[in-house]
């Protein structure tokens, strides 16, 4: 048995794989602001609002903010996303959570480009996507996106 | 609480369009990632056999690998014989988990597991000897950001595989 190698290989592999696990634990979950979500497939497709692709009924939509999360059932983080952003849309009266499947609608994760789950966007009120999260949302980050749309302000505690 | 609790927590909260069907029954979450770790360092092993010249060793080990992956593909996670020496000898010193976990997921990633081992041993059997360390290489990987950050497999590539239409949804 050749040791160089082995030694190289032994320590190498491990930290490649811890270097892109920290690499992706800082990036998942993050808010990113976009302009509309649903991919444009046609001139006049930009027209089409992200709440009108989604085909679902209009009471799944709330009055201010829609949390829109794309789910699968070979997603183990899912569920508990639904609860976190369940939870967080109580808090506030205008604003709504919908969990959409898509683990047999390609034609869906092709239209709203979803590669992982979950994968969430947040409409406002005009049913356009104002953010997206790509992984575990960071719940901290999906309130300031929340507020930002209702215009509700958080006084500071040392205020 | 037993194992095969179904977990109340684990419905979905929204609608479900597509017709999605009833969660199994959940199983510890901790469960799958004890057996992750245990994977991570026989397939550790296994590049290593593999980089230092002891081509047949990482072979049948790949190969072994391979058919424990295959269990937990076919059989479901929850009668993988790692997750038995989990309930056997870990879970008992352990506090009840939080919450439950749909069992899907993790036996989607144990058949990405052995599609990629599967893929090392049928090329090392035809003689491409390289083939077995790199798929245990890209096996160990995944396995490891399961056990050390609870990354899941079916989380990231599900959907791409579906898009890609390797994958054919009813």
């Amino acid at each position: 048995m050749e040791l160089a190698p082995v030694l190289v290989v032994g320590l190498g592999l491990p930290a490649v794989a811890l270097l892109l696990g920290l690499a992706w634990r800082a990036r998942d979950g993050r808010v990113r602001r976009v302009a509309s979500a649903a991919a444009t497939t046609s001139t006049d497709a930009a027209a089409v609002r992200d709440a009108d692709a989604l085909g679902l009924p209009a009471a799944a939509f709330g009055a201010d903010a829609t949390l829109v999360q794309f789910s699968t059932e070979f997603c183990s983080r899912c569920p508990a996303t639904a609860r976190a952003l369940g939870g967080l849309a109580d808090e506030y009266d205008g604003v709504r959570h919908v969990d959409v499947d898509l683990t047999h609608r390609r034609g869906l994760a092709d239209a709203f480009r979803v590669t992982q789950t979950p994968t969430v966007l947040v409409l406002g009120a005009d049913g356009r996507a104002v953010a997206r999260i790509a992984g575990a949302p960071r719940l901290d980050e999906v309130r300031e996106v929340i507020d930002s749309i209702t215009g509700r302000s958080r006084v500071p505690h040392h205020a | 609480m037993s194992p095969t609790t179904p977990d109340p927590g684990a419905a979905p909260t929204g609608p479900a369009p597509g017709g999605a069907t009833a969660p199994p029954a959940g199983i510890d979450p901790r469960g799958p990632r004890f057996s992750a770790a245990i994977t991570s360092v026989i397939l550790l092993v296994t590049v290593l056999l593999g980089v230092g010249g002891l081509a047949t060793a990482a072979l049948v080990l790949l190969a072994a690998q391979a058919i424990l992956f295959a269990w937990g593909a076919f059989a479901g996670v929850a009668r993988h014989p790692f997750g038995a020496i989990y309930r056997a000898l870990v879970r008992p010193r352990l506090a009840p988990p939080a919450e439950l976990e749909d069992p899907r997921p993790p036996t989607f990633a144990q058949l990405v597991g052995l599609v990629v081992s599967g893929t090392g041993v049928v090329l090392g059997l035809l003689g491409v000897a390289a083939a077995v360390p790199v798929a245990a290489a890209f096996a160990f990987v995944a396995a490891f950001l399961n056990a050390a950050f609870a990354y899941c497999l079916g989380c990231r590539i599900y959907l791409l595989l579906v898009r890609a239409r390797v994958i054919r949804p009813a």
